[in-house]
C-alpha cells in the first residue's frame, strides 16, 4: 500500500486543514475539477 | 473532503450553495495535494484536477483509488460506498464545519440554472447513446448520473 503524502490546505473558511490531524478514521479525498 | 484549485472564497460559496456537510480544500497551484497524489490533469489549460477519489486509512496508507478518465467521469457515491464498505475502515462523525463566506467564481452556476443544465446534458447523452451503439453504455451511465444530480439539487433553495 502506498503511503499517502501529508498536506495542509486552507478550507472554505480559510482555516488550515492537515490530513494527519484527521486520521483517527479513514479519510476520503475527493478531487474536484474546480474553476467554479 | 473535497480538494480543487478553487480559492477558499469560491469554496465557501460552493459549500453554502450546496449546503455541503464536509470541507472543501484549496490547492490553487496543485503543488500540495493534486500533484503529489498524481491526479493533476496535465493537458488542461486551467490546471484542473481529474475527478478522483482516494481513501486513506488511519496508518496513512492509500487503500482505494479511482481516477476518472476525463472531466465528466466520476465514480458514483453508491459504487464508492460498496467498494470501501468491504474494507472495514474505521469511521467517524463529521463535525459541523464553518461554511465561511465568499463570492462565487465567474463560472459558478446559480442553483436555479442547475436543473436546466443537467436536463440539457441528459438530453444530449440520450441522443448520443441512441446514435452510437458503442457509446450506449457510457451514455446510459451519464444519463443516470444527471438524474441523480437533478434529484440532489431539488431540495436546494433557489437563490
Amino acid at each position: 500500500m502506498a503511503h499517502s503524502p501529508d498536506f495542509t490546505l486552507l478550507d472554505q473558511a480559510s482555516l488550515p486543514w492537515t490530513l494527519t490531524d484527521h486520521l483517527d478514521a479513514a479519510v476520503i479525498l475527493v478531487f474536484l475539477r474546480g474553476d467554479w | 473532503m473535497g480538494i480543487s484549485i478553487d480559492s477558499p472564497e469560491q469554496n465557501s460559496s460552493m459549500v453554502n450553495k450546496l449546503r455541503l456537510p464536509f470541507p472543501l480544500l484549496s490547492d490553487p497551484d496543485r503543488s500540495r495535494a493534486i500533484e503529489p497524489y498524481g491526479v493533476a490533469n496535465d493537458v488542461d489549460p486551467r490546471n484542473l484536477a481529474h475527478p478522483a477519489v482516494i481513501v486513506v486509512d488511519p496508518d496513512g496508507a492509500e487503500v482505494y483509488r479511482e481516477v476518472g478518465r476525463d472531466f465528466a467521469d466520476r465514480i458514483t457515491e453508491h459504487e464508492l460506498l460498496d467498494a470501501i464498505g468491504v474494507l472495514n475502515l474505521p469511521s467517524t462523525i463529521q463535525s459541523p464545519i464553518d461554511p465561511g463566506s465568499g463570492e462565487p467564481g465567474p463560472r459558478a452556476m446559480p442553483v436555479h440554472a442547475m436543473i436546466p443544465y443537467f436536463r440539457g446534458a441528459r438530453f444530449a447523452a440520450v441522443a448520443l447513446g441512441a446514435r452510437h451503439a458503442s457509446a450506449k453504455e457510457d451514455a446510459d451511465r451519464y444519463v443516470a448520473q444527471m438524474d441523480r444530480y437533478m434529484e440532489s439539487v431539488k431540495g436546494l433553495r433557489s437563490e
